[in-house]
């Protein structure tokens, strides 16, 4: 009952207060596949990590020997600029990635927060996404092929090199989210997107939320088609709504112009068009918004449930966070609350009074960070969704002896 | 228990659920339902069904699954790969009542639909807000939604707007064993696995849909269009290449070769001129953005080598275009007297050389191809002519199909980009995949229907079983009859 050969681990190895008995940093897939089903023979359970940006998603591991860091699976393995694909291993960062394909005029539309820490890899796993997944989708709908790691050493693929493929199951899409309870993701590919000719970002001050969700609808029935639609919560309790457009120059100057003139007739507030810089701070400071605080919790509901979500689930939230902050993307019906514990509140009772809202209108609050005070007061995925005895038998086929993670995700599988 | 007399009590239990007149039990009703789109493989199953609810639905999965009979899940039949095949001795659950629009929810984007419903009649019940539902497979007027989760179907509009799966938020699925389970919804990021991400497209081996909400669009605010002519699959594969290159992301854009033009002129009357090969592009979105992309791929096209630039005048003109390509492929028939429907996907980049690949190994054989299809995406369509009268010359086309399949792998594509694996092609997923891929595959399939009762015989080149029940062995049904084995 041997552990692969690694280093110690130290407290930066922790994963949810669980530290590992070593840490192993593979620079090959073989060398990846081979601890991996290693592991597997001698009963050791896993845990892998790219660049930790999403490491307090979910439970407490319940037993944790080894963590695989995958930093040094960085290669890009393959980009085809005239297919507009790349094939990467599962450590390159974000912005590493950004930068090879920029060399060719293309991108990989995902943007969520550190990119020069987040990998490939985590960024699927924990599905990750930024601003610009109004226009782009997520991570489902930009990978389409992927190799992992199976708990028994042995690597699959499933999708392919090219964006139009239906053969065999959907393999890319049950590894988007699984936070690493299936396997270890070894290598993605993803279908890209040009770079655009030309990008602006306006920026709404002050807005109530009522003409948050009114703006979002006039957009949408004008035909604008804006790449981000980003709420950002101010101390006063206003919205500044940030909206970018992308395109060729012509698209973009013409869409600009029409989206100004609907936010003074609509809310007579002004909207100020950023210049390079300030836009470049503006979505420094979403991305900030969206890291702050010891406690962050995902909310999704209906986009046009943003006033009840407002009333019913901020408020309590906010009442039980010191610094409180939030971000919305009225048009995905989705938004994050950051903050810090405030003394002598519980927040058990603020995160059940906000999931009883959000639940019933279909949505769900995921606590994505949270202290250990918290953690052990309430769960932090909330109620098991419908379809967690399908969840669970998914998890046996493919982990059947439960090394991956144990315990971390959904309903503790 | 003789076989008729089994038949007929499992008729009448399943008439029980549905009522007698949705259960079809006749022999020559029954032919009706031996094949789908791919016409020459046809059986005829035990039983059909027709239930009108997710409960009925789930009530004759139970009882099939109670006597261990594989269910075969049908919409309008048109899948080109056997996806619908029915299986020996097997009931087909057909969901043709099951087509009423449960929900609709323009302000939020989303519309609830039971899967019989067509694919078009989602567009039309929103087209008067100003809204539609983006997949649009050539067969769209008479395909049902639920047949679009089961293929992830596609069309030519995919490449800018994706493929069914990137619109369907959630579904409500039959399991195997009767079971009804929610997968998402019209909320966002449901906590937990994509399952509804791994069901659409898995060919009806995981569930019968009985409920998908799908993700509605408002329509772009213009659409231009226009028709290329070239000298040769050369220069429109190179004129696809550069518009592509310069980061226009069309909605559509579609080529034919000469074999094809000249059918589809037959077919339709459009007055296409007969040269070597032709494109159709459509560009839509923001006004000012669809007239500058539409103009500099025009401007690309010519400096591939376009011979001519057409412009419909009006939407009635570009329908007429759109009508000429879409009936293409019926509109071969007019040209010969058999053909086969291939499909398969390469790296749009080798485009020209594929093309003449595949033209020197169809001239080797003596056959000929015509070639319409989804050049943005590099989804092609190679329709394999022959006639059947001459000997040994429909096996020839087959095994053409094939070779053709083939060189799409080698080239680093894939054996379907639309039309499925099915019966079809399920011998050709170990050409793409390796053992332990399609390993992987099962074990999802074993974690939805670990006895595989649904669609058996599909996708997978090989029965697999799922193995590891507690308690003593049990022989597998497969393994009585002689199609399957453990190891």
């Amino acid at each position: 009952m041997s552990l692969p050969s690694g280093r110690p681990p130290t407290d930066a190895d922790s994963v949810l207060g669980a530290r590992p008995e070593i840490v192993c940093e593979p620079s090959s897939l073989e060398e990846a596949a081979e601890i991996v089903g290693r592991s597997a023979r001698d009963g050791k359970s896993l845990v892998f990590v790219g660049g930790g940006t999403d490491l307090d998603l979910g439970r407490r591991p319940a037993s944790l020997d080894v963590v695989l860091r995958t930093r040094r699976l960085d290669r890009v393995v393959e980009h085809a600029p005239s297919d507009q694909i790349v094939v990467v291993e599962a450590g390159v960062t974000l912005a590493a990635l950004a930068r090879t394909l920029a060399l060719r005029g293309q991108r990989l539309v995902l943007d969520p927060p550190l990119p020069e820490r987040a990998t490939v890899g985590g960024v699927l796993a924990a599905n990750a996404f930024g601003p610009r997944r109004a226009r782009y989708g997520s991570a489902r709908d930009l990978i389409i092929g992927i190799s992992f790691v199976r708990s028994d050493g042995r690597l699959a693929h499933g999708g392919g090199k090219v964006v139009k493929n239906v053969a065999g199951f959907d393999l890319p899409k049950l590894m988007v989210g699984s936070l690493g309870t299936l396997g270890l993701i070894a290598t993605a590919t993803f279908r890209l997107h040009p770079l655009p000719e030309e990008t602006v970002t306006l920026l709404s001050r002050g807005l109530g939320a009522p003409d948050v969700w009114t703006l979002t609808g006039r957009m949408r029935e004008a035909q604008l088609e804006p790449s981000s639609v980003v709420g950002l919560w101010r101390e006063d309790g206003r919205i500044d709504l940030s909206v970018r457009f992308e395109g060729f120059a012509r698209g973009v100057a013409e869409q600009r112009e029409r989206f100004v003139s609907m936010v003074s007739g609509e809310t007579g507030s002004r909207c100020d068009e950023l210049d390079a810089a300030a836009a470049e701070s503006l979505w420094v400071r979403h991305d900030a918004l969206r890291r702050a605080g010891s406690v962050r919790a995902k909310l999704a509901a209906l986009p046009a449930a943003f006033a009840t979500l407002v009333r019913e689930a901020l408020a309590p939230l906010f009442s039980a966070l010191e610094r409180p902050g939030f971000v919305w993307y009225p048009t995905l019906g989705l938004g994050f609350v950051t903050g810090e514990p405030r003394a002598a509140v519980d927040p058990a009772g603020a995160i059940a009074s906000a999931r009883m809202s959000l639940g019933a209108g279909g949505g769900s609050l995921v606590l994505e960070a949270a202290p250990e005070s918290i953690r052990n007061r309430v769960d932090v995925w909330g109620a098991p969704p419908s379809a967690i005895s399908l969840i669970k038998s998914v998890k046996s086929r493919l982990d059947p002896t439960r090394r991956f993670a144990p315990g971390r995700f959904v309903g503790g599988i | 228990m003789g076989t008729a007399s089994a038949a007929l009590d499992l008729a009448t239990r399943m008439a029980a659920v549905v009522g007698a007149r949705h259960v079809i039990a006749d022999d020559s009703e029954l032919s009706t339902y031996e094949c789908d789109g791919l016409t020459g493989a046809r059986v005829r199953p035990r039983l059909v069904v027709l239930p009108a609810s997710t409960e009925e639905v789930a009530a004759v999965v139970r009882i099939a699954a109670e006597e261990g009979i594989p269910v075969v899940a049908r919409g309008a039949g048109t899948g080109l790969s056997g996806g619908a095949l029915p299986v020996p001795g097997g009931v087909v659950v057909a969901l043709s009542r099951m087509r009423r629009i449960l929900e609709v929810d323009l302000p939020n984007g989303w519309i609830r639909v039971e899967p019989g419903v067509i694919n078009l009649d989602v567009s039309k019940a929103i087209a008067a807000d100003g809204y539609y539902y983006a997949p649009d497979p050539s067969s769209q007027s008479v395909c049902t939604i639920g047949g679009n989760v089961a293929e992830n179907s596609g069309g030519a509009h995919c490449l800018k707007y994706g493929f069914t799966v990137n619109h369907v938020r959630g579904a409500r699925i039959v399991l195997a064993d009767g079971s009804v389970v929610d997968l998402g919804g019209p909320v966002l990021d449901t906590p937990g696995y994509d399952l509804s991400g791994v069901v659409v497209g898995s060919e009806g081996l995981l569930g019968i849909v009985t409920e998908v909400v799908l993700r509605v669009l408002r329509k772009p605010q213009a659409t231009r269009t226009f028709f290329a002519t070239f000298p040769s699959t050369d220069e429109a594969g190179a004129a696809v290449s550069a518009i592509i290159a310069s980061g226009i992301v069309p909605a559509a854009i579609e080529m034919m070769d000469r074999l094809a033009i000249v059918a589809a002129k037959a077919a339709t009357g459009v007055d296409w001129p007969d040269v070597g090969a032709a494109l159709l592009m459509d560009a839509d979105g923001p006004l000012a953005e669809v007239e500058h992309t539409s103009e500099n791929a025009i401007e690309l096209a010519r400096r591939a080598g376009a011979i001519e630039i057409r412009r419909p005048r009006d939407d009635a003109e570009r329908a007429l275009m759109w009508k000429g390509r879409k009936s293409a492929f019926a509109a071969v028939g007019r040209i010969s007297p058999n053909y086969f429907v291939q499909d398969g996907v390469i790296p749009r980049s080798e485009i020209a050389r594929v093309l003449r690949e595949i033209e020197s190994l169809a001239t080797s054989v003596g056959l000929r191809v015509a070639n319409v299809f989804h050049a943005g995406d590099g989804n092609l369509h190679p329709l394999v002519l022959y006639d059947k009268t001459l000997p040994g010359q429909e096996r020839a086309a087959e095994e053409l199909g094939g070779e053709i399949l083939r060189l799409c792998v080698r080239s680093g594509g894939s054996i379907t980009g639309e039309h499925g694996v099915g019966a079809d092609k399920a011998a050709y997923m170990s050409v793409m995949f390796s053992e332990d891929d399609l390993d992987t595959m099962g074990l999802v399939r074993c974690a939805f229907d670990p006895e595989g009762l649904l669609n058996p015989g599909k996708v997978f080149p090989t029965p697999r079983l799922c193995g590891d029940r507690p308690g003593p062995y049990r022989p597998h049904a497969a393994e009585t009859a002689g199609q399957a084995w453990r190891e």
